[in-house]
């Protein structure tokens, strides 16, 4: 929050790196030639038609579709006696080149650059839409629902979306980001119902983005996010279609970026990275028992360490007496003290996480028995840490995975970290302190300027319907507050619909 | 966000330059002895305490007995430190055991003592000892190791039933009377020997002092009067009968007029066991019992309270029934003059569950 | 986020943040001690009675708020009572934001020292207060007066841990009589006068005006707020007659802290270790509010309200406030059971303000409003 913004710089060099990249000659098929060379995928067809015209082809061999080359461009040409040869490709809408910057550019989109013979250029579309089909979502997967996920074709993805808002007001809206990779972004909305405000402000976040890779979508929300400095995300991501739909139907705004299957979702609170799909599925009572036992688990998963570490160096007392007993006796021969016992376990603890998730899925049983059994059975037995200690570990491991939002999950361990740090200082007032200082960062956080700790401050009355408890969906049946929906209302109210 | 940082920078630093540490002290669980009990007796000179404690709580390791002659309270625990090679904290003090003569001399500074260390709980188990209690812990601790614990277990149950077995009193409880105008503290009495810890009866506090206690049937009566008015075993040799489940309404009445105090009692109860020679399939048989029980009861209950103006004690709070909303309340002196002076009326009333057989 | 801006705004704040805050701020330090001072049973009629009055001050003080001059923020004070008066009395105002601040600082360093930690060295716990509510002040008024409501959150159901005590046997009905009094021979007048001081704190609602919505029914809010602590005040005393009775409860230091000593959770016992490490929520959020109130109450008496806000001034007074609590700490210990010197300077100062800081300003209003009228 205090330092300054040193995006500045970064704008300053970019302006030189796009000089490296503009070319100003004049559109000629030498000039064109130029661009493909030491291209291995870069082709020249020479084509002769009507005895007297000498067509050329430029493309990219993998950026377009082969297949669909002499069907569609090539057939049809055959036999082309008009002047403007661009009305003999029916199939696809050949648009018409000035400069050779542009025929770049489209040519590396997947465009085929033809020449008529008479000097004219024309850039035929024949993009390659290579990928993957549409599988299940792996990041949050739910039980009962749409099993659809994004793909890395943002087409597709839109499609996905269209498909559940089959609606004129879903606008979106294209940028390009990055002067090296020029990805696709779509910023899409429901007019009406998103606030435009929020949407101008996305707008203008996305066009000042200057940086020359934007590879996925955490680059993008990294030059989104309000607050650089701050462990929580702003954004959330999904990979799951539905639940961009219901976002873009409450009014907040989803931006997609080609090449990843990870939307970004924003405006969100810290709230809604406790919320599943899954909360809309169940009834609404398990639904707001789940949401609550997520709550008590992230805050267990913060604090069970550091309260034992508060309770065994400081606070003796609070511990009813048969606990203290079970206590006395596993740490009596201990080498460490609390503190460092806990700070070694959880170090241990995170290696393992991370190897695991590094691992390919075949070695993670060997690594599951050497995390279990040998560093903590071991550990045990050989006295270096306590067994209490171990059990509240695994808890506190277990219930951080609670959390839905995987990049939220991650941060319960830095502040596990401060926690203990200050638990072992000072006790439970230690831990008291963390928290009003996480508490009082995340109330001036803020999500594309929209305060984060909604509906908690600034106070929302009417968003706590979805927020501890989830209620039942009828009785939701206004927009959340603070997206600052343009349309209040969810349900049809006649003269207004 | 530099706060941030700076927050961090302060914190980390502040943790490897231990010497800076905020603390004097430390409660590393491994490296203090929290004691359940201490027991405070009178020491061998005039004005001395002896005050003894069993070390280490619970654990797997030797117990060690440890007493001392001491002036204050905490040049007991000061000694034990220098004698122990963990240091000794009361945090955890769950019992105080105190000697018959010491009780009778009066406790009430010795409880205030304990009560000033903020880490003393005020739920902390007041009793009283006849005996030698050091005979007995230095004989139990061989073959149980963890007596103190199983202890405070018992009388955390009996406090937690509210079943009128035993009488558990903690130290809150007890200032609170002491300090209130018309209550006077009681205090559980147990005997102790070499093999045994037995409970004897209620021991009853005036002005801070043992005055005097119940016995063992005396107790029944005086906690069908008390507080929990309830008694999950009732037993009544002299007809024979044992009741279980006895709950009893009291209403008290003071006269200051009249000069009297009556006392209106219902009890209701089951019929556990019947030795007696009555038929009890006959209803007439029921109700021969009914009075006797109820006869019996007045009679337990009149000598209770005899006793209790004897000792011009006031443990059951009648002296606030004399308040009124609005009235000046009688000075604490007033109403033990009349209170010891008081004609007593006891009506008792029976009730008895139907029989299951 | 590069510039250091303290006082902006953005966005009006509703009911919910008046109620938090005048709640809040009749329920600080004072509290923990006031049954001490009552003591007789009788006293629940002077609470009743100077909640009363309090309401009626709450009256006076909800016509102030919305009067035209005090919605202006600065400015409206400014034309009201003149740039110099405001200046003097903004000067005067630095000294009563610094006594109850560092009351509260010093109190609650107090509590903790004495029941959770009393190895520990003071000053460590009052640094360490101090960099939180200088944390959470150098975000912003809005945002500072945003986290009242977590603060709010975070602390109004304590009073919830006082319910056990209602009941028999601990809780008889002659632990309340006499409930009139009968004799003087107790004297009353200092306890009354803490629940009046005690109560002081939403006449603060008058610097934070431009940040709350002003088209709203203040004096319902207020009223709300006034009730609500009334009610806390009777249940806190209430259960400290019922646990104490009245001869012990004159005996206890801190009588409703005591009494969740007594307290047993199966898991945790010993509640009053982590209640009171609870109340800083509380009482951070009081000291942020105050140091930015200090801050600008410093700003205008040296005239340079007009300049931006800088981050190099803000911990400036930070750190002066720092020294002074140091000072002050080292200078006023508290002995025995009573009050020191530092808290009966507060308990006047604070039932100073609340009794004539309202009316003053109306009677200003009223008098500027006829003279233009003229």
């Amino acid at each position: 929050m205090f330092w300054k913004k040193k995006s500045k710089r970064v704008r300053h060099e970019n302006k030189e790196g796009n000089q490296l990249f503009q070319k100003s000659k004049d559109l000629s098929i030498a000039a064109v030639k130029g661009l493909i060379s030491n291209m291995d995928d870069g082709e020249l067809i020479e084509h002769r038609i009507n005895k007297e015209r000498n067509i050329t082809l430029i493309f990219i061999r993998t950026l377009i579709d082969v297949e669909r080359l002499n069907e569609s461009i090539i057939q049809p040409l055959k036999n082309c006696s008009e002047d403007m040869i661009h009305t003999c490709i029916a199939s696809v809408k050949a648009g018409a080149l000035s400069s050779l910057d542009e025929a770049q550019k489209l040519m590396m989109l997947g465009h085929v650059l033809l020449d008529d013979g008479k000097g004219r250029w024309w850039a035929v579309p024949l993009v390659n839409t290579l990928g993957r089909s549409i599988e299940q979502s792996e990041a949050e997967t739910i039980l009962y629902g749409p099993k659809d996920s994004f793909t890395e074709q943002i087409d597709q993805n839109i499609t996905l979306l269209r498909r559940r808002l089959p609606v004129t007001e879903l606008k979106t809206e294209k940028f390009s980001a990055g002067y090296l990779t020029k990805a696709k972004v779509v910023l899409m909305y429901v007019e009406g119902i998103a606030n435009p405000d929020i949407v101008d402000i996305a707008r203008k976040k996305i066009s000042k983005i200057n940086i020359d890779m934007v590879i996925e979508q955490s680059n993008l929300a990294a030059f989104m996010e309000d607050h650089i400095h701050s462990v929580f995300p702003q954004f959330q991501q999904t990979d799951r279609p539905d639940q961009c739909a219901y976002s873009l139907g409450l009014g907040k705004i989803v931006i997609l970026v080609a090449n990843t299957p990870f939307a970004l979702v924003a405006p969100i609170t810290f709230f809604h990275l406790f919320q599943s799909p899954e909360d809309y599925i169940h009834k609404w009572m398990v639904a707001s028992f789940l949401r609550c036992l997520r709550y008590v688990s992230y805050l267990a998963s913060t604090t069970l360490i550091p309260l034992y570490v508060a309770l065994t160096t400081h606070h003796y007392q609070v511990i009813p007496l048969q606990i203290l007993f079970v206590l006395l006796e596993s740490r009596s021969k201990l080498p460490f003290s609390p503190f460092w016992e806990a700070l070694f376990m959880l170090l241990i603890l995170e290696i393992i996480k991370e190897a695991s998730l590094r691992m390919p899925s075949k070695t993670s049983t060997t690594l599951g028995t050497i995390g279990g059994i040998v560093i903590g059975q071991a550990a045990v037995e050989a006295g270096f840490v306590s067994k209490v200690l171990i059990v509240l570990v695994g808890i506190a491991a277990i219930a951080s995975f609670l959390v839905p939002n995987y990049l939220l999950s991650k941060t319960n361990t830095l502040i596990q970290f401060a926690f203990l740090i200050l638990s072992s200082l000072l006790g439970f007032p230690g831990i008291v302190f963390g928290m009003i200082y996480v508490l009082a960062h995340l109330n001036g956080l803020s999500s594309l300027k929209q305060p984060y700790f909604a509906p908690v401050a600034p106070l929302y009355w009417r968003d706590w319907m979805d927020f501890f408890i989830r209620a039942p969906i009828p009785w939701m049946k206004k927009r959340p507050a603070h997206v600052h929906p343009l349309f209040k209302w969810r349900y049809n109210r006649g003269d207004d619909h | 966000m530099r706060a941030f940082t700076s927050f961090m920078l302060l914190l980390s630093s502040m943790c490897l330059l231990t010497g800076c540490s905020p603390f004097a002290s430390d409660n590393t669980v491994e490296e203090i002895a929290p004691v359940t009990f201490l027991s405070v007796e009178a020491g061998g000179e005039k004005g001395k305490l002896k005050v003894s404690t069993l070390v280490p709580p619970v654990m797997k390791e030797d117990k060690q007995f440890f007493s001392t002659n001491v002036t204050l309270l905490e040049q007991g625990r000061r000694s034990f430190n220098l004698k122990y090679y963990r240091e000794i904290k009361l945090g955890q003090l769950r019992m105080l055991f105190i000697d018959e003569k010491v009780a009778r001399n009066g406790i009430v500074s010795l409880i205030d003592t304990i009560l000033t260390d903020p880490e003393v709980s005020p739920r902390l188990y007041l009793v009283v000892f006849k005996g030698d209690f050091e005979a007995f812990i230095k004989n139990r601790m061989q073959q149980q190791k963890d007596l103190d614990y199983y202890l405070y277990r018992m009388f955390k149950h009996y406090e937690k039933g509210k079943q009128g077995e035993i009488t558990v009193t903690n130290i809150h409880e007890f200032m609170e009377k002491v300090y209130s105008p018309y209550s006077d503290p009681y205090i559980p009495v147990f005997r102790v020997d070499k093999d045994n810890f037995r409970y004897e009866g209620t021991g009853f506090f005036g002005n801070g002092k043992l005055k005097g206690g119940t016995d063992k049937n005396q107790d029944q009566f005086f906690q069908l009067l008390n507080n929990y008015h309830f008694l999950k075993n009732m037993i009544i040799t002299p007809l024979d009968v044992s009741l279980g489940e006895v709950r009893s309404r009291v209403t008290t009445h003071v006269n200051l007029n009249d000069h009297t105090v009556s006392f209106n009692i219902h009890y209701r109860g089951r019929i556990d066991e019947y030795r007696g020679t009555k038929d009890l399939d006959r209803q007439v048989s029921i109700y021969e019992l009914v009075d006797e029980l109820e006869g019996y009861m007045e009679e337990g209950t009149v000598s209770l309270l005899k006793k209790l103006q004897e000792l011009k004690v006031d443990p059951l709070e009648i002296g606030g029934q004399t308040m009124a909303p609005a009235s000046k309340p009688m000075s604490e002196e007033d109403w033990i003059k009349f209170w010891e002076s008081a004609k007593i009326k006891v009506d008792c009333h029976f009730e008895l569950e139907p029989l299951s057989i | 986020m590069g510039d250091f801006i303290l006082f902006d705004k953005t966005a009006q704040l509703g009911k919910g943040y008046i109620i938090a805050f005048a709640n809040r701020s009749q329920m600080l330090y004072f509290i923990l001690f006031l049954p001490k001072f009552l003591e007789m049973p009788y006293s629940l009629l002077g609470i009743l009675a100077i909640g009363i009055l309090s309401q009626i001050n709450l009256f006076i003080l909800s016509k102030c708020l919305s009067s035209k001059y005090t919605q202006q923020g600065y400015q409206g004070f400014a034309d009201l009572l003149g740039r110099r008066t405001l200046r003097i009395i903004a000067f005067a105002g630095i000294a009563f934001i610094f006594i109850k601040m560092s009351l509260i600082i010093l109190g609650y360093a107090e509590i903790v020292h004495q029941f959770i930690f009393p190895a520990m060295q003071l000053p460590w716990m009052i640094l360490f207060i101090i960099l939180l509510s200088t944390y959470i002040a150098s975000q912003g008024m809005e945002k500072t007066l945003r986290f009242g409501i977590i603060a709010f959150l975070c602390t109004f159901w304590i009073i919830l841990l006082y319910i056990p005590y209602f009941f028999p046997p601990g809780a008889e009905l002659h632990d309340l009589y006499p409930l009139i009094p009968t004799d003087w021979s107790h004297n009353p007048w200092k306890g009354i006068l803490m629940v009046w001081s005690s109560l002081s704190g939403p006449e603060y609602l008058l610097l934070l005006l431009p940040w709350l919505n002003s088209k709203q029914k203040m004096l319902r809010y207020l009223s709300i707020a006034n009730a609500i602590s009334i009610l806390q005040y009777l249940l806190l005393f209430l259960g400290c007659l019922f646990f104490f009775g009245s001869t012990y409860l004159g005996k206890i230091g801190f009588p409703v802290v005591n009494m969740i000593r007594y307290l047993q959770s199966p898991v945790f016992e010993r509640v009053e270790i982590i209640m009171i490490s609870l109340l800083m929520f509380h009482y951070v959020f009081f000291i942020s509010v105050l140091l930015l109130c200090l801050y600008g109450a410093i700003r205008i008496s040296a005239g340079t309200q007009d300049k931006e806000t800088t981050r190099k001034g803000f911990y400036a007074v930070c750190l002066l406030v720092l020294a002074g609590v140091f000072f002050i700490q080292s200078f006023y210990w508290r002995e025995g059971k009573e009050l020191n010197g530092w808290a009966n300077v507060q308990l006047w100062s604070g039932a100073f303000t609340y009794l004539l800081i309202p009316s003053l300003l109306l009677a200003a209003t009223k008098i500027k409003g006829r003279g233009s009228s003229l």
